[in-house]
Order: structure tokens, then C-alpha cells, then sequence
């Protein structure tokens, strides 16, 4: 360590900032190095963040279509409840059957 | 560098060591010895109790998948009146009360805000929001349960401050189709009541979860931060034994013949005596289960199937002959001489009209419905053997039936002081002085009807948990309660009941067991002079019964007898059933080739 800001401080003399090229390119390279790594956290950050966003935009939908597939089953329950139905093939002219004729499959008669 | 520098320099070295040294003592004192206090303040600034949308109860459907209790979505409207500008208040108001059909003038103290420090604590309790703490709260409930439409159309305006929760709301697709059996859930909670929606309740019931999650400083959840958080579990789900079709044609049946016998009320259960699965059950008065508010009188719920108790009457005697020609002490060919009247106990007991029948057989008791030959069965067997038999008929204990609400009916014993005297040996054997419920009478006939042994009655075929998992009902053997060869020679005395005796309950085509039943309705002291429980059960058809039908008619007026009024109703019933479920008569080529 001590060395190494040695090296670096190496040209600073009475207010002038000398530094030489293999100093400036170690500092160079730990910059980078810091910079890479900044930026990497932020894009993990950010990625986490929009897919947490995302999956919970999808949980939201996933509620809002199972309410929805809730809602429509009830719906169809209620448009062929027996009630309608009775009263939908009296409209379409039905009658319960009241003589039921049974066929012998063998003869195909009575 | 000159002196004056070196010391301004080390002026402000040691002011910045000081600096350094404070600050390192300060986080020494918030990370080491107020480190718990820290911790708790920065969790409690960071994370917020989040309600996690709960899904529904479960659904109940018929055997066939026919949802018969099932969830819609609707909404709770609420609003935040400090989120509502004041330029807006009357223009939001007006619009609200057009969707809502209320007048603006009753919406608007919903939305001004008055700046009053009490502002939400002046609201009624049930004005608040029960998801937040009343101190919190800023949200005032303006209305529940309104409907997905409606709550769609105000979501349209964008109201600010104007929100909309979304809620389940159950709901019966089929009226008061099977009422009984379904039971209700409480508008106000999650609560189930009567039937299976309150014998299930723990088990349709949704789990609803408000876990801690880690929330930015507009207290909206943070997207990046990893909660361990178990989801909600849906409610579990019954599929039901019972048709809805079947169903419907009993209800139809049942209002039928109140109408046309001017009965009070009734009571009809089909069931199949080879599992004991309840296949339909009706009883009237009957109610509406999404229309419970409005119920005076809350015995309407409860089920008369299997909660309200009568004297059987007649419709008991199968039960002593069973038990007579079980235990030996009698045959078939075993004759009785009747005088028209049979001492038991001290107790004169007569036939009905007064009639005096001679000698008769075993099967002419049932025929005829001789109330004194049953005593003399239940004479001739004593005490022990005849309520041993009765009670492993399953009378005087719950069927336990998977339904909320059962009773157990009245049956004394010897030995129960002052309830139990020795002529009721002769009297419960044809169904006197002891009361039994609708679901006891019909599951001892079909004890009868499946060789002897009885089974344990259900109406949940199929549990489906939250999870997906599912378990299935078995039939679960009670009792061996006679042989199957004495179980099938009393089924052949019901034929020839119906053959020979009560003829209103033929079914053309077809072979039926059954027996009436004239009951008096019991009072402190006495019996009422008028009316009686009219009833008759019956199945086929024979020789492989499918269905076992239990008809009680409520104080008819046209006729007090069972076999005038429930035994012809029997009769309409069993014809559409064996149509619906295509039982061919038999004696034709196809009921033959169908075996």
C-alpha cells in the first residue's frame, strides 16, 4: 500500500501533480475496475427491479383472471341453472315426456 | 510552508480527528448498544402490512359439475376524501349517485373533506375500512357488494380518490334449488351456516394473508426485495351426490302435492340404497340461501330433512317384522288372530277405524297396516331383542350425516324413568311415541332395501382441497342390522303391500316395496285431534332397487292418509325418476337385458 502511493504521489512536488504513466495507469485500471462493478450492481438492481415489477404486474393479472374466471363460471351457472332451462324448452316448445317408449335393441321393437 | 500555515494545519488536522472520533462513537453507540432499537424503527419504517388478494370460497357443485355455490366478483366502493380535490367533489357526487341510483346530496360527506382532526372516526364503524386500523384509516366504505358491472362503470370515471376493492360475493345459481342441503354463507364474514356450507365451513373457507413486505417511502411494495411469503390457499371444493336434475323434479313434486293435497308443508328425500348417497332432498318452507337478510324466523334454515323429528307412524312396522322374522320368533307362515284390540303394558291398542282383521299372516300386518299385529310382534320378541333391532336401525342416534344441524329423535328405553313405560313396547312398534327425523326413517328403509346392512348416509362425494388434492367418499358400513335373506323376504311383503294394500303407490311397469304411514302429530297430554304426518317409503324397483323415496306430507287437508296423498305423490316421482335415470321396466327385453 505504502508503496503504491508512493508510486502515485511520486511527482507531486510544491503544488505541480506529476505522476508517472505506470502509476496513472494503475489508478486508470482501478477506476475502471470500480466503474465496472458500479455498473453492473445497477444494471442487477435495475433488472431485479423491473422483473420485480413485472412479476408482480403478472400476479395482479393471474388475481384479476382467476376473479374473472370465477365470476364467468358462476355467470354460466346462473344462465343454465334448471330453472331457465325448464323455462327456455317451454319456449321452445318441449314437453316433459310422460310415455316412455323402451326399444329391444334385438328386435328394434317394443 | 510557513509557521502560521503549519499550525492552521494542525488546527484543522485535529478538528477533523475529532470530527472522525465523534462519529465513530456515535456508530459505535447506533450499531452496537442501540443496535435493536435502530434495527426495529428501521423495520418498521421499511416494511407495511400488505393484504394479499384472498381467493374464493370454495365452490359447491352437483354430482355431475353443476355449480350450485359459487363466488362472483364484486366491489366495495370506497373513498379518500383527502385524495379528492375540492373542485371536484360535486361533479364526482352527481356521477357516483347516477351509477349508484342515489342522490349526489347522500355521496358527497363521503367525499369532502372537512379537515377535522376526527374526521374518519365520525363515520359509523361500518363505514370503515376493516383492512386498515381505525386510527389510519383513510378510506370510507360508501357501499359493499356492488355488482361487477356497476364497479366496472365507476372504475371507467377515474375518479381521484375514488377506489374500488374487489370482494367475493357467493352466490346460488339455483335459487332455493336444494337450499337445505347447501346451508348459506353469512353476508357480513366468511362464515358458513346449516348444510354443508356449515358442516364444510373450515373447509371451503379461502385463507387470507397480510404478510410484512418491504415497502419504498410511498409505502408501495419494493419490487427487488425478496419476501418469503406463503400465498393465500384457495377454499377446498364439494362435488355433491346429489343431481340436480333429480333434485329439481323432487322440489317440483314436493310443491306439487302441497298444493294438491293442501299440506302444511313436506318433506321428500331420494336415496340410493346401494351406497346411501343422498340423490335429492326437499323440504318446504323452504328459503332463498343469497336472500338470508330477510328471513324472520331462522328456524327456516334449519333442515327439516334431518333437523325437525315426527312420529313415523306406520311406515315403522318394516322395521318390527324385520326384526321378528330376524330373530326367529316368527315365519312367514306365522298367523296372528286379531280381535281389534291388543293389551301391551296396560294400554289398549286398536287398528285404525276400529277395524277387526281375524286371522292374517305376517305379510297381511304390513298390508293392512294392523297396528295390533305389530304389538303382538314386538310381544312376542320382548324388550331387549325388539329395541336392540330398532336402535340398529340407527333410530334414536344421528345418522351423522354430513350435514349441519341433525338431531337424534326421541326414542325411551327401559330403564328411562319416567319417559319409558312397558306399553311402549307395544305403541313404537308401529311407530308411536317415538319421533324420528325424515334422513333416520328413509335410511332404515333402505337398510332393508340393501340387504339388511346399513350404511352411513353422505351428500359430499368428492373433496377437492385448495391444493388440487382430492378424496373421494366411500360407503361406510354401519351395521349388518337383519340376514339378507330375511332383509329380501320383508322387501317381497312391501311388494305385496303395494300390490294389495296401498295401490295409490303403483308404478306401471315396474316391481315396488313400500308402506304408508298415517301419523297423529303428538302434543303435551295428547295428540291433536286434527291432522297428521301423511308419509310413505318406498323403492324399486325390485328385485335391484336404485332408488329408495321417503314422501312426508305436513297436516294434508283433501285426506289424512298416507297412502291417499304421500303415496300417490310417490308414485308421480318414482315414474319421472326411473325415466330420468333410464330404468327400463321390467319384464321387457331391455330391463332383462340390462341386468
Amino acid at each position: 500500500m505504502a508503496s503504491f502511493l508512493q508510486r502515485v504521489t511520486h511527482g507531486m512536488k510544491q503544488g505541480r501533480f506529476e505522476m508517472s504513466p505506470r502509476a496513472a495507469l494503475s489508478l486508470l485500471g482501478v477506476f475502471i475496475v470500480l466503474a465496472i462493478v458500479a455498473t453492473c450492481y445497477l444494471i442487477l438492481v435495475s433488472r431485479t427491479a423491473a422483473k420485480g415489477r413485472y412479476i408482480e404486474k403478472l400476479q395482479e393479472e393471474l388475481f384479476a383472471l382467476q376473479r374473472e374466471n370465477e365470476h364467468l363460471e358462476v355467470e354460466i351457472a346462473n344462465a343454465s341453472a334448471v330453472s331457465r332451462m325448464i323455462e327456455r324448452a317451454r319456449e321452445l316448445g318441449f314437453i316433459p315426456a310422460e310415455q316412455v317408449i323402451y326399444l329391444q335393441p334385438a328386435t328394434g321393437g317394443e | 510552508m510557513g509557521e502560521s500555515s503549519r499550525r492552521r494545519l494542525q488546527l484543522i488536522a485535529a478538528l477533523l480527528g475529532l470530527a472522525a472520533l465523534f462519529i465513530i462513537a456515535t456508530l459505535i453507540n447506533m450499531q452496537v448498544f442501540k443496535h435493536q432499537f435502530y434495527k426495529e424503527w428501521g423495520e418498521d419504517v421499511r416494511s407495511k402490512a400488505i393484504p394479499i388478494n384472498t381467493p374464493p370460497r370454495g365452490t359447491i357443485t352437483d354430482r355431475n359439475g353443476h355449480v350450485l355455490a359459487g363466488n362472483a366478483v364484486a366491489y366495495t366502493l370506497q373513498a379518500s376524501p383527502r385524495e379528492i380535490p375540492e373542485s371536484q367533489v360535486i361533479t364526482a357526487a352527481i356521477q357516483l349517485g347516477e351509477i349508484l341510483a342515489r342522490p349526489s346530496s347522500e355521496i358527497e360527506p363521503y367525499l369532502r373533506w372537512t379537515g377535522d382532526p376526527d374526521f374518519f372516526e365520525n363515520w359509523p364503524q361500518r363505514n370503515l375500512n376493516e383492512d386498515e386500523e381505525e386510527d389510519r384509516a383513510p378510506w370510507i366504505r360508501i357501499e359493499k357488494y356492488l355488482s361487477k358491472e356497476v364497479g366496472e362503470q365507476i372504475n371507467d370515471l377515474q375518479l381521484p380518490g375514488i377506489s374500488l376493492k374487489p370482494i367475493w360475493e357467493r352466490r346460488y345459481p339455483e335459487g332455493e334449488l336444494a337450499s337445505h342441503l347447501l346451508g348459506f354463507r353469512a353476508v357480513e364474514d366468511e362464515t358458513g351456516f346449516y348444510g354443508v356450507e356449515g358442516f364444510y365451513d373450515s373447509f371451503l373457507r379461502s385463507t387470507s394473508i397480510t404478510p410484512e413486505i418491504r415497502v419504498d417511502p410511498q409505502q408501495r411494495p419494493v419490487p427487488w426485495e425478496v419476501t418469503n411469503v406463503e400465498l393465500p390457499e384457495a377454499g377446498g371444493s364439494l362435488v355433491l351426490t346429489i343431481d340436480r336434475t333429480i333434485q329439481a323434479i323432487v322440489e317440483a313434486e314436493l310443491e306439487n302435492s302441497i298444493e294438491a293435497y293442501q299440506a302444511e308443508g313436506g318433506t321428500i328425500i331420494v336415496m340410493n340404497p346401494q351406497t346411501f348417497e343422498i340423490l335429492a332432498s326437499a323440504s318446504r318452507p323452504t328459503y332463498n340461501p343469497a336472500q338470508t337478510a330477510g328471513v324472520d324466523d331462522p328456524k327456516r334454515f334449519v333442515d327439516p330433512a334431518i333437523g325437525d323429528t315426527y312420529e313415523p307412524g306406520s311406515v315403522f312396522k318394516p322395521l318390527t317384522v324385520a326384526a321378528a322374522l330376524d330373530s326367529g320368533v316368527v315365519t312367514e307362515e306365522t298367523t296372528f288372530v286379531d280381535n281389534g284390540v291388543f293389551e301391551v303394558g296396560g294400554h289398549e291398542i286398536r287398528n285404525a277405524l276400529d277395524q277387526t282383521y281375524g286371522e292374517q299372516t305376517i305379510t297381511d300386518i304390513l298390508i293392512h297396516s294392523i297396528n295390533t299385529g305389530a304389538a303382538w310382534l314386538s310381544t312376542q320378541m320382548g324388550t331387549d331383542t325388539f329395541y336392540s333391532y330398532v336402535q340398529a336401525f340407527g333410530i334414536g342416534d344421528l345418522t351423522e350425516v354430513d350435514l349441519e344441524g341433525e338431531v337424534v329423535g326421541e326414542l325411551p328405553l327401559p330403564g328411562d324413568y319416567d319417559e319409558w313405560y312397558d306399553s311402549n313396547l307395544g305403541t313404537n312398534s308401529f311407530g308411536q311415541g317415538l319421533t324420528v327425523t325424515p334422513l333416520q326413517m328413509i335410511t332404515a328403509i333402505a337398510t332393508i332395501a340393501n340387504d339388511g346392512t346399513r350404511l352411513k348416509p353422505y351428500v359430499v362425494v368428492k373433496k377437492i382441497e385448495g391444493d388440487g388434492d382430492v378424496l373421494v367418499s366411500e360407503p361406510q358400513v354401519e351395521a349388518q342390522v337383519v340376514s339378507p335373506q330375511t332383509a329380501r323376504t320383508v322387501t317381497e311383503m312391501l311388494v305385496r303391500t303395494v300390490d294389495e294394500g296401498v295401490t295409490q303407490a303403483q308404478v306401471e311397469g315396474y316391481r315396488i316395496a313400500g308402506k304408508s304411514g298415517t301419523a297423529e302429530i303428538p302434543v303435551p297430554g295428547g295428540y291433536i285431534e286434527e291432522g297428521t304426518i301423511a308419509s310413505f317409503v318406498g323403492y324399486g324397483p325390485i328385485p335391484d332397487p336404485e332408488v329408495v323415496i321417503l314422501v312426508k306430507l305436513d297436516r294434508p287437508q283433501t285426506s289424512r292418509w298416507g297412502g291417499d296423498t304421500a303415496a300417490r305423490s310417490f308414485r308421480r316421482l318414482a315414474q319421472q325418476l326411473f325415466t330420468i335415470l333410464g330404468i327400463p321396466p321390467s319384464g321387457t327385453g331391455v330391463a332383462e337385458a340390462n341386468r
